[in-house]
């Protein structure tokens, strides 16, 4: 059975990548109302949840899920 | 607002991700079970935050966020009033029959517990209500990329039509819910940043409520209710929701939410997929508890997008014909605080909770038509795998319909009212006929059909003879109310009343079926297994509890 963390995981590392890379490459980017680099931050939290994930994925490999 | 790029690569992601994901699920499915009731074979985190994000459509997100605009932390009362006790109560005490039964949907349990005729109505009316509301959702979303993003119509409708179609064509229930899930974590990752941002420029929590008592709404209140959830609950004059207390809790949360949450195939039938009893129970139960969260993600960005509109930062709320356009707040604050790459973020989040809402709606339809309809009415006694190609048809069919209801409800736009109102005269006296069948032995079929009808009678009555903001009255105006909210509120305590009355008086004069019959379907007939020996959190009850003082705590926290 498909271990849904498996796909959850490398979609939030995909898209987190891809904030975080306009974070850094485009650090001008900024909406009105915000002076922070928004990207940057966001970015970097849903890289780490799809990290968290695949981690997960791979330590309870005999759990059933 | 304008998208670059990096926003269209990252909804091109997600797509190549939801599709992907039905892809991979195709090959397991063999019979019919497998493709409309998944097998019975998900472990519970994931169908309970599918129980969850089925409910969770394009609508609310939009919807609730204006709302907070408008209404302001009351609006949070669809969520700790009106869904969280319901959800757990359904746990508790109704999927131990709605699972162990057996049966494959709501209406089916019916026919096990009741009739055919009794089950007949619940399906019918289901299965246009699905179609109905996913067109209706559908249409919302249409109109709202036409007007932020200028898309065509036509290709955001059926777009995004056809990415469900695919992956519950090709992977049924399990698809949808695997989705789901998925769906659910983008709407969090994608909504969340925009409620902490628009919170903390508008001065925080203290800040926004400082700023608000400094106002006045329209109609004369000051802004200080749009702060608090239950000071201002004792008369309807006092809050711009025009409710009161007894309606609030006996309307929204009793007969409402109850209604929707307990009866509702749509979101039992998550609960049903669950691979054991305990998990079924637990479900409903830890899905509450993002659902509790929910408020802080989609309606406190309203508050604070009307604490800024006061503040010289350069936001105003949008607006339309000399009024504010609540249903743009949402984008709005989107535009002003995502730059390119979040914005596409949560442009894809609320294509997720639209496409979460719809494949919820069409594995449901499909689930009951095939089922409920076809298998009962139409072609009995037919090998599975034909059943299983009616399924996989009736998905398709169900989108297409959808697809037709948008264009109708685009372009009559008062039978969208018209149907809600047609819908809540159903659904209301509902939960009286679950909570006597469940919990009564005594209850009979005849008895639950003539409730079911004259609640529904009741409904229409009440409407017709009440009168708010000039709608209803169609009948004579014996009662008017301060608001449509109010009105809805009692509609649904007249018609549950009803059902639940004339349910009682019905079955005591008709022939009750023998108690041999009832086992698995009653309580007190049933055995309900203990989960001794697990830890707490495995356990539904504890689970429960726990829950429940979250969210009283919650109450108490922003009355």
């Amino acid at each position: 059975m498909l271990d849904l963390r498996v796909p959850t995981g490398f979609f939030f590392t995909i898209v987190g990548l891809i904030v975080v890379g306009m974070g850094v490459f485009a650090p001008s980017e900024r909406a009105a109302l915000t002076d922070s680099n928004v990207n940057l931050y966001c970015g970097l939290v849903m890289l780490a949840f799809g990290l968290f994930m695949l981690g997960l994925s791979r330590f309870s490999k005999h759990e059933d899920s | 607002m304008k998208l670059a790029v990096v926003d269209y690569a990252i909804l091109a992601v997600y797509f190549g991700f939801v599709l992907g994901i039905g892809w991979r699920l195709r090959k397991k499915i063999s019979t019919s079970g497998d493709f409309l009731t998944s097998g019975r074979s998900v472990p519970v985190w994931i169908t309970s935050l599918a129980f969850l994000a089925a409910n969770l459509g394009a609508q609310e997100l939009v919807g609730m966020s204006g709302n907070g605009a408008k209404y302001g932390i009351m609006t949070a009362h669809f969520y700790w009033v009106g869904a969280v006790p319901a959800m757990i109560f359904v746990g508790l005490f109704m999927m131990p029959f709605y699972w162990g039964s057996r049966a494959r949907s709501v209406p089916e349990y019916l026919k096990l517990r009741f009739d055919e005729k009794t089950r007949a109505l619940n399906a019918l009316s289901f299965a246009v209500m699905t179609i109905f509301s996913s067109g209706i959702s559908m249409y919302a979303l249409g109109l709202l990329l036409k007007l932020i993003l200028g898309w065509s119509f036509t290709t955001s409708v059926v777009c995004s039509a056809a990415i469900v179609l695919a992956y519950t064509f090709l992977g049924g229930l399990r698809s949808a819910i695997y989705n789901e899930v998925l769906q659910f974590f983008l709407i969090v990752m994608g909504f969340s940043p925009l409620a902490i941002m628009a919170v903390m420029k508008a001065g925080g929590w203290s800040g926004m409520a400082a700023r608000l008592q400094t106002m006045t709404l329209p109609g004369g209140l000051n802004g200080d209710v749009m702060t608090h959830s239950w000071k201002y609950v004792a008369h309807t004059n006092q809050n711009p929701l025009g409710i009161e207390v007894f309606g609030l809790v006996m309307g929204l949360g009793f007969v409402m939410s109850f209604g929707y949450w307990c009866t509702d195939f749509l979101v039992i039938q998550r609960a049903m997929a669950a691979n054991s009893m305990s998990a079924s129970r637990r479900t409903p139960v830890i899905a509450a508890l993002p659902k509790m969260m929910m408020p802080f993600i989609v309606i406190v960005p309203g508050i604070a997008a009307l604490a800024l509109s006061r503040m010289a930062v350069g936001y105003a709320l949008p607006m339309k014909n000399g009024g504010p356009d609540y249903d743009q707040v949402l984008t709005t604050l989107m535009a002003k605080f995502y730059p390119a790459g979040m914005l596409g973020v949560g442009l894809t989040g609320l294509m997720a909770s639209f496409m979460s809402g719809m494949a919820g709606n069409v594995t449901a339809f499909n689930t009951v038509f095939t089922y409920d309809i076809y298998q009962t009415h139409i072609r009995p006694g037919r090998p599975d795998h034909h059943y299983l190609t009616v399924g996989r048809m009736t998905t398709v069919v169900g989108v297409a319909l959808s697809i037709g209801t948008a264009y109708v409800a685009q372009y009559y736009n008062s039978i969208n009212d018209l149907l809600q109102l047609v819908f809540s005269f159903v659904n209301a006296p509902l939960f009286g006929t679950f909570l006597l069948g469940m919990f009564w032995k005594r209850t009979t079929g005849h008895g639950a059909f003539t409730g079911l009808l004259s609640g529904t009678v009741a409904a229409a009555l009440t409407h017709g003879c009440t009168l708010a903001e000039g709608k209803g009255g169609w009948i004579a105006t014996i009662y008017q109310f301060p608001s449509p909210m109010a009105q809805n509120f009692w509609i649904a305590i007249m018609a549950w009343t009803t059902c639940f009355i004339v349910t009682i008086l019905v079955s005591l004069a008709t022939k009750a079926r023998p108690e041999t019959e009832l086992h698995g379907l009653v309580y007190g007939l049933t055995e309900l297994k203990h989960d001794e020996g697990v830890s707490w959190y495995k356990r539904p009850v504890p689970l429960a509890i726990a829950i429940a003082a979250l969210a009283l705590f919650l109450n108490f926290w922003f009355a």
